[in-house]
């Protein structure tokens, strides 16, 4: 299971612009897995999005919306990406403005389908 | 390419005079290629100048350029020609709201429904214009054939003309309470309230990510979910924007047509010195 988690780590950093991509506990916010640039600071970022998502898995309730399926966050600096997997967890990455988010979102529900397997 | 608009593309490509390049200009701005939509509407124009539904694409065209002024005047080259045309009618109303004659919008809506009364999306907006116009506007007219207005008939008009102007958009404060649009649940009832409440946390919780993080402001959060993409964004100081769209609508798209919503919010927002 382990190598699984960080084969997929591994496919989704190769994409260009992605600063770091992890696996994480989406009930308490801590890291399970991880593959990141120097300076990312890892567990805050899987707190952080792990905050994010239940948060928004809730406004998409309210909204009628249903499961979340992906979440990405824009902002001046980066992108923060999160997707649900199986097994309560979460995958996510932190990327540059600049990264193809189309691709990684590819790569990270990729990843977050074979969890299920 | 989608398949609607290579079906209408190969359709058109058979028989260059049929009547469909309307639909296929439509096509094409729905999806948001509006240069390509005006080219195919002008061409069409040109074959068929006596075609109202044509008139009243080009005028929705126009519309979504930004040029008033033209989709004016194509869509009184339609009624010109077509003096019930529906499509057109309803044009005018909108066109006449967004330059802020809301007694003239009230009265183009009228005439909408004096010829369909059962037009629900005519009857909507005309209670919106009327309450954007207040107890006077509703004074000075027949009674809207509404008994109960809903919450977000109540609400200023701020997105008049965007699809889902009270149904799946919502613009909120910082605290959680609606300023404007609105949300409905999938019976067609309001829940405004209940997503204004949910969101203001989102928001919270993204300025404290992006800040933590050292990724800057936030400009805004796409959520893909099972039946539909929504799409967030603050607007101005402390204002949020929520925008939902079909989970059949791009996600691109979905953030075009967020992006128009929020500096129509803006806009309002400075209006009301927010």
């Amino acid at each position: 299971m382990n190598e699984q988690l960080q084969r997929a780590l591994d496919r989704i950093s190769r994409v260009r612009g992605v600063r770091g991509s992890m696996w994480v506990a989406a009930e308490d916010g801590i890291p399970v897995a991880q593959l990141l640039m120097e300076g990312v600071r890892g567990k805050a970022v899987a707190a952080l999005a792990a905050s994010l998502a239940r948060k928004v898995s809730g406004a998409a309730a309210a909204t009628g919306a249903g499961r979340v399926r992906f979440v990405q966050m824009e902002a001046a600096g980066g992108t923060l990406l999160v997707a649900p997997a199986a097994q309560d967890l979460l995958i996510v990455a932190l990327a540059e403005s600049r990264v193809n988010v189309g691709l990684a979102r590819l790569e990270m529900i990729r990843a977050a389908e074979a969890a299920l397997a | 390419m989608p398949d609607d608009i290579r079906a209408l593309t190969a359709a058109l490509a058979r028989d260059p005079k049929t009547l469909v390049y309307a639909d296929l200009a439509d096509a094409l701005r729905r999806r948001g290629q509006r240069q390509e939509a005006l080219q195919v509407a002008l061409q069409g124009l040109t074959r068929h100048p006596m075609h109202a539904d044509g008139h009243d694409c080009l005028a929705r065209i126009y519309a979504d350029l930004g040029d008033l002024e033209r989709a004016r005047l194509a869509w009184s080259k339609a009624l010109e020609i077509a003096p019930d045309h529906m499509g057109s009618l309803r044009g005018v109303a909108f066109l006449l709201f967004r330059q802020g004659d809301l007694a003239a919008a009230e009265s183009a809506l009228q005439k909408v429904l004096a010829r369909a009364p059962s037009d629900e999306g005519a009857r909507r907006a005309l209670a919106v214009v009327r309450a954007g116009r207040g107890a006077a506007g509703a004074a000075a007219g027949p009674p809207p054939p509404v008994a109960e207005p809903s919450p977000t008939a109540q609400r200023p008009p701020v997105f008049f003309g965007f699809d889902g102007a009270t149904a799946d958009i919502l613009l909120l404060d910082q605290r959680g309470l609606v300023l404007a649009g609105g949300l409905t649940d999938a019976e067609g009832k309001d829940a405004s309230e209940l997503a204004a409440a949910a969101l203001a946390g989102v928001s919270g919780e993204a300025a404290r990510t992006a800040e933590y993080l050292g990724l800057g402001s936030w400009s805004a959060i796409v959520t893909e979910a099972e039946t539909a993409n929504l799409v967030v964004a603050p607007v101005g100081d402390g204002a949020l924007l929520l925008v939902r769209r079909d989970r059949s609508t791009a996600v691109g798209l979905a953030l075009r047509f967020a992006e128009r919503a929020r500096g129509i919010a803006l806009a309002w927002l400075k209006g009301q010195g927010a």
